[in-house]
């Protein structure tokens, strides 16, 4: 039996400050094989992007830990090793998140790339990205505001992609898309998930999305 | 619900921890400034005391053992807090004296002005918020208290008490210019600190009430046909409610700007005494007269909690009411006034920089003409000259004041709740006051001016920095860099702080010419720069003397000073320009826009 990408266990997370300090989101564990696609699916409060942020570790959880192959991700008191900083990505809901306003996106993905995974030749990091989420490599040169949302999305899943991670986190990632390029943007992830032997951990309130996953997983809004 | 939100908007535990430690470091170095002096006060002692004593090793050690100095700082500290709580207030330095019955004394002088230039205040804001009250009741509310009160409020009170002295006691002879034997006497010095805290005091209240009055609350009560006196009440209590932290921060202010006025006027109130005791470096007195003066701030601050608490039915935590209202309406008048005044300061810059400040060129109180449009000083020197270069040594410094403020703001916010404490003490300190310790312990010098000016500076932009930091902090795509594996520190270099400094800067220039006013009023009082040196406060403090043979040696800096007030005023009164490109901050507020301390929260 091969390693997990990904294995929460017992994860929870409150918020707030003294007496305003509420769990939001309630003990959660499972396990993600590479190259498997799960769904988290639950209404709004349930703590789905809290979920997203403390996977992706921009933020800490409360208790439980996160492995990634089979090794320390994310514990309460401790963080990922800047080292491995590499092996977990994630896609936004917000594609311009994923980019600074005043940078081309070919400048992102090479920051991602120099700071993460150096590539062993110059542009071959950025084009096999572009390739494998189906992005325009003509569109690499411009700013994010000169990019439809649809073919943001795909870039932002290039500049995920480009450091070649083990797990990649999509929060909403079509929830601001119109319906066809919803669709076409979806599948984009999803294959390149498979294709690439990434796990995908997707967040969404889009049961037709969800059910194209290999497993969903439900979570409720932690009761006061 | 409702609880849980009150709940988490009170102090956190390390803002607590600070403002408590705060105190206790201020307590500690309160009793402990004989130690802190740097001018050694044995040395001090001796030739105020023992004048035939020569100042060998042996005759220091003595002193210093009879101060109890040797036992280093906090027991100095703990000794003198010890006497304190026993009613001893120690002994005069210089003079050897109990110090208490002249303490007592000079605060009674004191108080008795206070509570004349009260009387004047209330008057002053009343005539500014009966017009906004009247409107109200005729159910047409309008924006702001207009030109009277920022008229009012322009002149600092060390200027305005200037002015009051040159033209009604000395031109005019209506009243006398000095001293404290009657009711006469109390009346110019009465008037310089009511009218600008009174011209605050309404300009804060008339805002409010129509920034209240506008509210949806109040339509609905008039259709609802409430009687317009009820809605009126109703107005009134709301306004007052939310300025009543400011009006607290207004009259701790007048403490600082009695210490002006009764230097101006000899009148032998507390901040003379202070001033005469930092002058002579008497520790003791000092001590004694800065207790007396944090006695009284903590009585105002009481009664300020009371009143909130009557007003607002109960206790609420910091930051659950919103934020006083801001200036409104388009800053036309205001933008105007700002560049005209900018140009007449520049003109008399491009004038007076290359003429000679210093040269004894001219007779002795030369009157102005051709060659000399401003005359000259009691030592023949030029005076466009002297102010020209003025500008320089008091904006120069003002710069280097708010540069300084602006990196410690960042600094202190990127430290987050640590600084509440020095934050809170530093934000209710009057500069004047400040500028007395700092020049007790150092000796006066435009660098202790700076520093007493600085620390009373940082804490606004501190609080604008940590709202624009949480703001940068909340933009998506900068959440998003560590993701690439950008480090904490190029994020804060290459990302955070071009996002924050724009706004920061702006709001730092706008503070400039109050700082520049501010540094004025320290050398006025002598404990900035010193003569030679062209520095507008000393300068005016130079030609008062000449007041009445040659006016303008004191016309030509007040004409300086009045245009930077009148561009302070103008500058804050201009509305903060909307915010545009992020997402959801329209709601984050540029406190520069506010013209009085902004309140920590």
């Amino acid at each position: 039996m091969s390693i997990p990408a990904l294995e929460v266990s017992a994860l929870s997370a409150l918020r707030g400050h003294g007496a305003a300090r509420r769990l939001v989101l309630e003990p959660l564990g499972f396990t993600l094989a590479p190259g498997e696609s799960v769904a988290v699916t639950g209404p709004s409060g349930a703590g789905k992007s809290t979920l997203a942020d403390i996977v992706l570790g921009l933020e800490l959880p409360d208790s439980g830990e996160i492995r990634v192959l089979g090794q320390h991700w994310s514990s309460p008191k401790r963080s990922h090793a800047p080292a491995r900083r590499r092996l977990v990505q994630g896609v936004p809901q917000d594609p311009a998140a994923a980019f600074v306003p005043r940078w081309s996106i070919r400048t992102s993905l090479q920051q991602a790339i120099h700071r993460l995974a150096p590539p062993a030749g110059p542009g071959t990091g950025i084009d096999r990205a572009a390739e494998l989420a189906q992005f325009d490599t003509a569109l690499l040169d411009r700013r994010p505001h000169q990019l439809s949302g649809g073919q943001l999305q795909r870039a932002a899943l290039a500049r995920a992609v480009a450091v070649n991670p083990s797990v990649l986190v999509a929060d909403e990632p079509t929830s601001a898309l119109d319906p066809d390029t919803a669709q076409a943007v979806a599948g984009q992830l999803l294959s390149t998930a498979a294709n690439s032997g990434i796990a995908l951990l997707l967040i969404t309130h889009d049961p037709q999305l969800a059910a194209q996953c290999s497993r969903t997983i439900a979570i409720r809004p932690p009761s006061r | 619900m409702n609880w849980f939100a009150l709940k988490a908007r009170r102090l956190s535990w390390p803002s607590f921890a600070s403002c408590l430690l705060s105190a206790l470091a201020l307590l500690l170095v309160a009793g402990a400034l004989p130690w802190l002096s740097r001018t050694d006060p044995a040395a001090a002692v001796l030739r105020a005391r023992y004048a035939e004593l020569e100042p060998t090793e042996q005759a220091l050690a003595a002193v210093r053992a009879q101060l109890g100095l040797d036992q280093g700082p906090l027991a100095t500290s703990l000794h003198w807090w010890s006497g304190v709580l026993h009613g001893d207030l120690g002994s005069s330095w210089v003079s050897g004296a109990e110090i208490a019955p002249g303490v007592w004394r000079a605060l009674s002088v004191s108080a008795t002005l206070t509570v004349f230039a009260t009387i004047i205040a209330l008057a002053v804001a009343l005539a500014l918020v009966l017009p906004a009250a009247l409107r109200v009741l005729r159910n047409r509310p309008h924006s702001g208290s207009g030109p009277l009160g920022v008229a009012l409020t322009a002149l600092p009170e060390f200027l305005l008490a200037s002015l009051l002295l040159v033209l009604v006691a000395v031109q005019l002879q209506w009243l006398p210019p000095y001293g404290w034997t009657g009711l006469d006497t109390a009346v110019l010095p009465a008037l310089a600190l009511g009218i600008p805290a009174g011209g605050l005091l309404g300009r804060l209240l008339a805002d409010a009430i129509a920034s209240v009055a506008a509210e949806r609350w109040a339509g609905i009560w008039h259709l609802a046909g409430a009687p317009a006196p009820a809605i009126l009440s109703g107005v009134l209590r709301r306004a007052a409610a939310a300025v009543i932290d400011q009006l607290g921060l207004v009259f701790i202010g007048l403490l600082g700007g009695a210490v002006a006025v009764e230097q101006v006027f000899a009148v032998p109130g507390l901040g003379r005494y202070l001033l005469g005791a930092a002058n002579a470096q008497d520790i003791p007195a000092l001590q004694a007269g800065l207790l007396l003066m944090a006695g009284s701030a903590l009585l105002i601050g009481m009664l300020t909690a009371a009143a909130r608490r009557a007003l607002r039915g109960g206790a609420l935590p910091a930051g659950s009411l919103p934020a006083p209202p801001e200036a409104r309406g388009n800053g036309r008048i205001q933008r105007w006034t700002a560049a005209i005044t900018c140009t007449a300061l520049l003109a008399i810059l491009a004038f007076g920089l290359p003429r000679d400040p210093y040269t004894l060129a001219f007779q002795r109180l030369q009157a102005p003409g051709a060659g000399l449009p401003f005359g000259a000083d009691s030592s023949g020197r030029d005076l466009l000259a002297r102010v020209a270069h003025g500008t320089l040594g008091t904006v120069g410094p003002a710069l280097g004041i708010v540069a300084c403020a602006i990196l410690i703001g960042l600094l202190l916010a990127a430290a987050g709740e640590i600084s509440r404490g020095p934050a809170v003490i530093a934000n209710a300190t009057p500069p004047i006051l400040a500028g007395v310790v700092i020049a007790a312990l150092l000796g006066p010098s435009v660098g202790g001016a700076a520093l007493a000016v600085l620390w009373v500076s940082w804490p606004p932009l501190a609080t604008h920095a940590a709202s624009l930091l949480d703001e940068a902090r909340a933009m998506p795509h900068i959440r998003w860099l560590p993701l690439s594996g950008v480090p904490r520190g190029r994020i804060w270099v290459q990302h955070l702080l071009p996002a924050v400094l724009p706004a920061l800067l702006r709001h730092g220039m706008l503070r400039l010419p109050g700082v520049a006013l501010a540094l004025a009023a320290l050398g006025f009082l002598g404990l900035g720069a010193q003569p030679p040196t062209p520095e507008w406060g000393l300068l005016l403090a130079e030609g008062i003397g000449y007041v009445e043979r040659a006016p303008w040696t004191a016309i030509a800096p007040a004409t300086a000073l009045v245009l930077t007030s009148v561009c302070a005023v103008a500058l804050a009164g201009i509305p903060a320009p909307q915010r545009t490109g992020t997402r959801g901050t329209a709601t984050q507020q540029d406190p520069a826009a506010r013209n009085t301390p902004v309140p920590v929260s």
